[in-house]
C-alpha cells in the first residue's frame, strides 16, 4: 500500500517536473465523481506521452479505445466496466501502459473474440497488475512485439460453460512477448500462444482452466519457467514447436482420460529440465518428438509417468526420479531411437556392488503390463494383481514381449531429489 | 448364542495360532515401513502382502479351528439349542479374533507410519477379506467331513482366487478383445473378492491411472466415491452368501 502511495505522490509530481520540459508530456486525472468522469474524454485529448490517472470508483463507458502512446495508471485499483458491448479496453497505440485497474463487462461473442484487455498491432505495450474478471477473452494480444504482461489476476467465471469461455492471456502472432508472475485461471485456455516466438512466461499460475493451462502452437524459441498448472481440464499443451525450453514448471493433478500433466506433439530440439509432475493420469505424452533433453524431472504419482509413442526419436531421459506412479513408461511401438541413463526408478530391485551409485544391472522401465494396458486399457483393473507382478517379473528376466534394447544401463541407487513424499 | 460366542472368544484368545497371525502381521508391516524410505511405497507392498496373505489364513484358519472343534460342536448340538446360534456363535468369534488379530498388527502399524485414507482402504479391505473368507471357510469346514479335505479344498479356493481367476480374466480380455466386453470387465472382477479389495485400495492410490480409460462403466465407477462404495456391497454379498449357505448345510447336518 505504502508503494501504491509512493507510486501516486510521484504520479502527482510529474505534471510538475514535465510542465517545463522538452516533451511538454501532461498528468491528465479522471475521478468518477470530480468534473473529469470520463476516460475516454481524458484520452481524447491526451497527446502521445501523456498519462492519465484514474481516481477510484467505476467508469461505464463501453469500449475504451487508446488510440495513442498513453499511460494509464489506476489509483487505488478503479472498475472499468464495459457493459457487456464488445471489448473492454483497446489499445492500438505502441509504447502503451495501463496499470492498476479491475476490468470486466465483456460482450460474448464468437467471432469477434472481445477481451478485457485486447492488444492488436501495438509495439511495447505494458499490462501490468490488473485484474480481469469474468470476461470472455481476458488479455488478448495480436501482432505485437515486445509486449510485457507482469502481476495481472485473470479470474474468469468458474460457472460459464465452456462455449462462452475465452482464453485468459491469448498472443497471436507476436514476438518477444514477457509474461511474468500472473495467475490466470477459470477460463478455457489458461495462457495461449499461436505463432508467438523468443518469448519467456515465468513464474504464472494457471489454474483450474477448462481445457489447458497452457496451450501453445507454431511457438518457436520459448522459454517457461517457474510455472505452476494445476487442475487444469487437459493439462498442457505443446504442439508443432521448436526450441522450446521448459524448466522448473510444477504440472499437478491434471486429471482424465485425454488429460495430460504435458502434451508434446511434433516438438523439436527442447529442453525439459527439474521440473515436476504429481497425480496427472499421464505426465508427459510425447508424440513425434525428435532430440528432447529431459532431465532431473520428478515423475511422482502419476498413472503414467512416460507415454512414449515410436515416431519419437533421439529423445534422452536422464536424472529423473520416477516414484509412486502407476506405470513409469508406455509405448504404442518400439521406440528404440531413444535412450535412458542415471534416472531413478522406484522399481528397480538391482544392486550396486561397486558402490559407485549406479546399479550393476540394468533397468527396463517398460513392463509387460504397460504394453497389455497398451491395447486393452480397461486391463487397468488388474494392476498391482498377483498376476501381473508375476507377469512382470518373468518379462524382466526373460524379455520376450518388450523391446530389447529399451533399457537404462545406470540405474541410480538413490533419488537425485531426495526423499519424496506422496 | 452370546454364551457360544464368549466361550470360542475365550478359547480362541488362548490359541496359539492368533497371537502368531498378530506377531507376524506386526513383523511384515514394521519390516516394510522400515525397508523402504518412502511409506507410500512400504504402504503399497503392504497391500499386497496382505490382500494375499488376509484370506489364505483366515479361510485355512477357520477350516483348521471349526475340524478341531468339532467334539464341543457335537456337545452342543444335543443340548437345547437352535443350531444356528452355535454355528452363528463360532463363526462370528472366529471373525472377530481374525480381524483383531489384523487391527491390532497391521492397523495400528499403519496408522503410525502412514496415517490417511489409503492406509483406512486398506484395512477395510483386509477386514472385509477376513469376513468374507472366515464364511467360505465355515462353508468348507461344514460341508466335508475329512480335515485334510477340508484345508486342501480352502486351499484350491484361496489360489483360484488370487492367481487363477486373474489369469483367466486376463485371458478372457485377450480373446475377446475384438468385441466391446469393457463393460463386462468390472462386474467380472467383482466376481473375485480378492479383486475387489485390491480394486478398492487401487481406488485410494492409482485413481490418476484408473481415470486414464474413458469407458462408461469405468467412468461410472472410478468416476466418484461409488466405486469404493459399490465394492464394498459386493464384498458384503460375499459375506452373506457363503454365509448363508453355511448356515443351512449346519441346520442339516447329520453329525
Amino acid at each position: 500500500m505504502n508503494k501504491l502511495r509512493a507510486c501516486c505522490r510521484v504520479a502527482a509530481l510529474l505534471p510538475l517536473l514535465w510542465a517545463a520540459g522538452p516533451l511538454g508530456a501532461r498528468t491528465w486525472t479522471v475521478d468518477a465523481t470530480g468534473p473529469n468522469k470520463r476516460i475516454s474524454v481524458a484520452v481524447a485529448s491526451a497527446a502521445d506521452g501523456d498519462t492519465i490517472r484514474v481516481l477510484a470508483g467505476t467508469y461505464r463507458e463501453g469500449t475504451i479505445t487508446i488510440d495513442r502512446r498513453l499511460a494509464l495508471v489506476g489509483v487505488g485499483r478503479p472498475l472499468i466496466d464495459g457493459g457487456e458491448q464488445g471489448d473492454v479496453v483497446v489499445i492500438n497505440a505502441p509504447g502503451t501502459t495501463l496499470r492498476g485497474f479491475r476490468i470486466t463487462g465483456t460482450l460474448v461473442s464468437n467471432i469477434n473474440d472481445n477481451a478485457g484487455i485486447k492488444v492488436t498491432k501495438a509495439d511495447s505495450v505494458s499490462i501490468i497488475d490488473n485484474i480481469v474478471e469474468h470476461c470472455f477473452f481476458a488479455i488478448h494480444v495480436a501482432s505485437s512485439r515486445n509486449t510485457v504482461i507482469e502481476r495481472n489476476q485473470v479470474l474468469g467465471d468458474p460457472k460459464a460453460p465452456e462455449t462462452r469461455m475465452g482464453n485468459g492471456i491469448h498472443l497471436w502472432h507476436c514476438a518477444g512477448a514477457e509474461i511474468l508472475d500472473n495467475i490466470s485461471q477459470d477460463h478455457r485456455d489458461g495462457i495461449y500462444f499461436e505463432f508467438v516466438t523468443d518469448s519467456h512466461i515465468r513464474r504464472n499460475k494457471s489454474l483450474r482452466n477448462s481445457r489447458y493451462g497452457l496451450h501453445f502452437m507454431f511457438s518457436h524459441r520459448d522459454t517457461y519457467s517457474d510455472n505452476t498448472f494445476s487442475g487444469n481440464g487437459a493439462g498442457v499443451a505443446v504442439m508443432y514447436s521448436k526450441e522450446v525450453d521448459m524448466r522448473r514448471n510444477k504440472f499437478i493433478r491434471n486429471r482424465g482420460a485425454s488429460s495430460y500433466g504435458l502434451l508434446l506433439k511434433e516438438i523439436n530440439d527442447a529442453v525439459i529440465d527439474s521440473n515436476q509432475f504429481n497425480d496427472n493420469t499421464t505426465a508427459i505424452l510425447l508424440d513425434g518428438c525428435n532430440r528432447l533433453e529431459v532431465i532431473g524431472n520428478v515423475f511422482q504419482g502419476n498413472g503414467w509417468a512416460l507415454r512414449l509413442f515410436s515416431n519419437s526419436m533421439t529423445c534422452h531421459f536422464e536424472a529423473n526420479s520416477f516414484t509412486g506412479n502407476t506405470f513409469d513408461l508406455s509405448t504404442n511401438g518400439d521406440p528404440k531411437y531413444n535412450s535412458f541413463s542415471g534416472n531413478y526408478w522406484d522399481r528397480y530391485r538391482g544392486y550396486d556392488l561397486d558402490r559407485n551409485g549406479t546399479g550393476d544391472v540394468p533397468f527396463r522401465p517398460l513392463s509387460l503390463f504397460a504394453l497389455v494396458n497398451e491395447r486393452m486399457p480397461y486391463a487397468v483393473v488388474l494392476s498391482r494383481s498377483l498376476l501381473t507382478q508375476l507377469l512382470d517379473q518373468a518379462e524382466r528376466l526373460i524379455p520376450s514381449m518388450t523391446p530389447e534394447g529399451l533399457e537404462d544401463a545406470k540405474p541410480l541407487m538413490k533419488s537425485p531429489h531426495g526423499s519424496i513424499g506422496l | 448364542m452370546l454364551k457360544v460366542y464368549k466361550y470360542t472368544l475365550i478359547d480362541l484368545a488362548r490359541n496359539k495360532f492368533v497371537g502368531g497371525w498378530l506377531l507376524l502381521l506386526l513383523a511384515i508391516t514394521l519390516g516394510l515401513f522400515q525397508l523402504e524410505d518412502q511409506p507410500v511405497k512400504a504402504m503399497l507392498s503392504l497391500s499386497q502382502v496382505l490382500l494375499a496373505l488376509v484370506p489364505l489364513v483366515a479361510s485355512v484358519f477357520s477350516i483348521v479351528y471349526l475340524y478341531d472343534a468339532m467334539e464341543f460342536t457335537e456337545l452342543l448340538a444335543v443340548q437345547p439349542l437352535h443350531r444356528s446360534k452355535i454355528l452363528g456363535g463360532q463363526v462370528l468369534a472366529l471373525a472377530t479374533a481374525l480381524v483383531l488379530g489384523a487391527l491390532a498388527g497391521a492397523g495400528i502399524p499403519l496408522m503410525l507410519f502412514h496415517p490417511g485414507g489409503a492406509s483406512l482402504t486398506l484395512l477395510l479391505a483386509c477386514i472385509m477379506l477376513t469376513l468374507v473368507f472366515t464364511a467360505i471357510g465355515a462353508l468348507i469346514a461344514i460341508r466335508n467331513r475329512e480335515k485334510a479335505r477340508g484345508v486342501g479344498l480352502g486351499l484350491v479356493v484361496w489360489f483360484l482366487f488370487v492367481l487363477v481367476y486373474d489369469a483367466i480374466l486376463l485371458w478372457v480380455m485377450f480373446a475377446f478383445s475384438d468385441y466391446p466386453i469393457e463393460p463386462l470387465i468390472v462386474p467380472l472382477a467383482a466376481l473375485d473378492p480378492i479383486d475387489l479389495g485390491r480394486i478398492m485400495v487401487l481406488l485410494k492410490v492409482d485413481l490418476a491411472a484408473m481415470m486414464g480409460y474413458s469407458g462408461a462403466v469405468y467412468e461410472k465407477f472410478f468416476g466418484s466415491a461409488r466405486g469404493i462404495l459399490l465394492a464394498l456391497a459386493a464384498l458384503m454379498a460375499w459375506v452373506a452368501v457363503p454365509a448363508a449357505l453355511g448356515f443351512r448345510a449346519f441346520s442339516r447336518k447329520d453329525f
